[in-house]
């Protein structure tokens, strides 16, 4: 299912390698483990598929037909999604002329036909993802679910499957990659594990699978955050472009808060240069406010005076007894506060 | 070194408002920006009045976050000034300098050093002890180093300046040679006419 959009996608080489150039060299070491264990991985579910195709295949096609949840509900935005994750990765060639290569018998030979494949690709996807839901049980059954959108859990259900040896390293290395998602993902992980031990055999197919498919949505979200948005592939329901929208607001929030905030301590209109330097002041620096005195200055030019003499020049009192006033202590936090708000919204731009 | 970008800010600023102020500032030779020329007023109401006093401004390298190195070029009778070197006395030029202080502030201070003497503090013991036991005698020997130093060069500073430019020289160098002749316009237009 996920080839045909694949071989789509590669009709479009340009823009794939458009989303390539974006990703950076960053994650180059990443993108070659991941295919190394997505070679694999694929090799063996299309191995495995082929293997239960023939019993279960009529089954998900019934299933397709019935309209059951899970058959029904996950799969149109499937192949679209996938083939984005995979094109935003950057192997969408390589990677498909291999695994095509190795899988040539299950498919058949007109890879570029989008009419032809989902028929021809389908089963064997769907029948991995049923093994796993009523044989492995709970874990392999969530993350099997989710090994359509989400890499990470691709990987995961390829520890079920007796995966290779580059899986730490893989995890590891999302890990790292993902750190900035880790904050979202926290809930999400206990979510993900509570229904562990509830899900198992006993519900075959259909009542959990919205759930975790929902459950797992949020970090998929949070992740395809990172197209940028002049991507090709971007999904048009991504909500990014209001969040670039409302960074410039959020700092005019800033300004405007900051203003008020020093014109109630009674300091003068805040300055929009440094005093010091001339240069002009960013929010970090408007915020700071190192002395009771209420002189801004930039954080440049506060610590060249913290080397030298440590006087604040508004008043020429020791910068070290102000900020045992309470001053700094107090600025410190809505720095550290401002700082978080930026990295948030400039997360998903990447 | 010398924040350049404050330095040129600081001189346009400064000589915004420069008839209103009294104050301005020029680059002294227009080759290097840490070597300025101050040029403050004489405050009205004082024996400096009507003069024109010239400052050299040096700016080490820490600047703003070191004192400007100021000293009066033109000859000066106050107790805070040396009547020698014009080396001033000036509390915010040493230990209570600050980086938010500028030239101009710096220039104005001088200025109100000049209406409101220290001799308490003195830079010159003559001049200090002077003020303090016959104040007459130094507001006349003030008024005279006024009229003697401060004032030559700058009557009609500006008249002789158009003259000699409508004569077809650079403005600036009518004014660096005006300067060195003491403000004499014959001998300024000689040299021009030599050099």
């Amino acid at each position: 299912m996920g080839y045909d959009a694949m071989a789509h996608d590669a009709s479009s080489p340009a823009a794939a390698r458009d989303a390539k150039k974006k990703r950076g060299n960053r994650s180059a070491k990443l993108k070659q483990s991941k295919l190394d264990v997505r070679r694999e991985q694929w090799l063996s579910q299309v191995k495995d598929g082929k293997e239960v195709k023939a019993v279960v295949s009529p089954g998900a096609a019934a299933g397709a037909n019935s309209g059951s949840p899970i058959l029904a509900s996950p799969h149109p935005p499937l192949p679209r999604r996938r083939a984005e994750i995979r094109t935003r990765e950057g192997e969408p060639e390589d990677y498909k002329e291999d695994s095509v290569g190795a899988s040539q018998d299950v498919g058949s030979s007109d890879h570029e036909s989008p009419l032809h494949s989902p028929v021809s690709y389908n089963p064997p996807v769907d029948c991995l993802q049923q093994k796993h839901c009523s044989g492995n049980g709970g874990r392999s059954f969530s993350s099997g679910s989710s090994a359509w959108s989400s890499s990470r859990s691709v990987s995961d259900s390829d520890n079920d499957t007796g995966g290779s040896p580059e899986n730490d390293d893989d995890d590891g290395v999302l890990d790292d990659w993902e750190a900035v998602a880790d904050a979202l993902s926290v809930d999400d992980s206990h979510n993900h594990q509570e229904p562990v031990p509830a899900a198992p055999p006993v519900v075959p197919a259909s009542s959990p699978e919205p759930a975790n498919a929902a459950t797992r949505q949020e970090p998929i979200k949070s992740r395809t955050r990172a197209w940028s948005p002049d991507d090709v592939f971007r999904p048009q329901s991504l909500p990014s472009l209001s969040k670039q929208a409302s960074f410039p607001a959020s700092m005019g929030d800033c300004w405007v808060a900051m203003g008020i905030g020093s014109a109630q301590k009674g300091i003068l209109l805040l300055p929009i240069s440094c005093p010091i330097c001339y240069e002009d002041l960013d929010p970090t620096d408007s915020s700071f406010l190192p002395c009771p005195c209420g002189f801004h200055l930039c954080l440049f030019c506060h610590k060249r005076i913290l080397e030298a003499d440590g006087r604040c020049p508004g008043c020429r009192k020791q910068y070290t007894s102000a900020s045992s006033g309470g001053g700094m202590t107090g600025n410190e936090c809505e720095m550290g506060n401002l700082r978080l708000s930026r990295s948030c919204s400039m997360g998903p731009r990447y | 070194m010398v924040d350049v970008s404050r330095v040129q800010k600081e001189l346009t600023e400064c000589n915004r408002d420069k008839e209103v102020s009294g104050v301005s500032i020029a680059l002294h030779d227009g080759s290097t920006i840490s070597h300025l020329t101050g040029t403050i007023a004489g405050p009205l109401g004082t024996p400096y009045e009507g003069g024109t006093f010239v400052i050299d401004i040096r700016l080490p390298g820490g600047y703003p976050f070191e004192p400007p190195k100021m000293q009066f070029i033109t000859k000066v009778w106050h107790p805070n000034i040396s009547s020698q070197n014009g080396a001033i006395c000036l509390d915010i030029l040493k230990d209570q300098w600050s980086p938010a202080l500028t030239l101009k502030t710096a220039l104005l201070s001088l200025q109100a050093l000049l209406s409101a003497p220290a001799p308490d503090d003195p830079q010159d013991a003559v001049v200090a002890q002077q003020y303090l036991r016959d104040y007459s005698t130094f507001s006349a020997t003030a008024r005279y180093w006024t009229e003697a130093f401060a004032k030559s060069t700058s009557t009609g500073m500006e008249e002789k300046v158009q003259k000699l430019v409508e004569m077809g020289f650079p403005e600036d160098m009518v004014r660096s040679v005006l300067k060195s002749v003491n403000g004499d316009e014959n001998m300024a237009l000689e040299k021009l006419c030599s050099g």
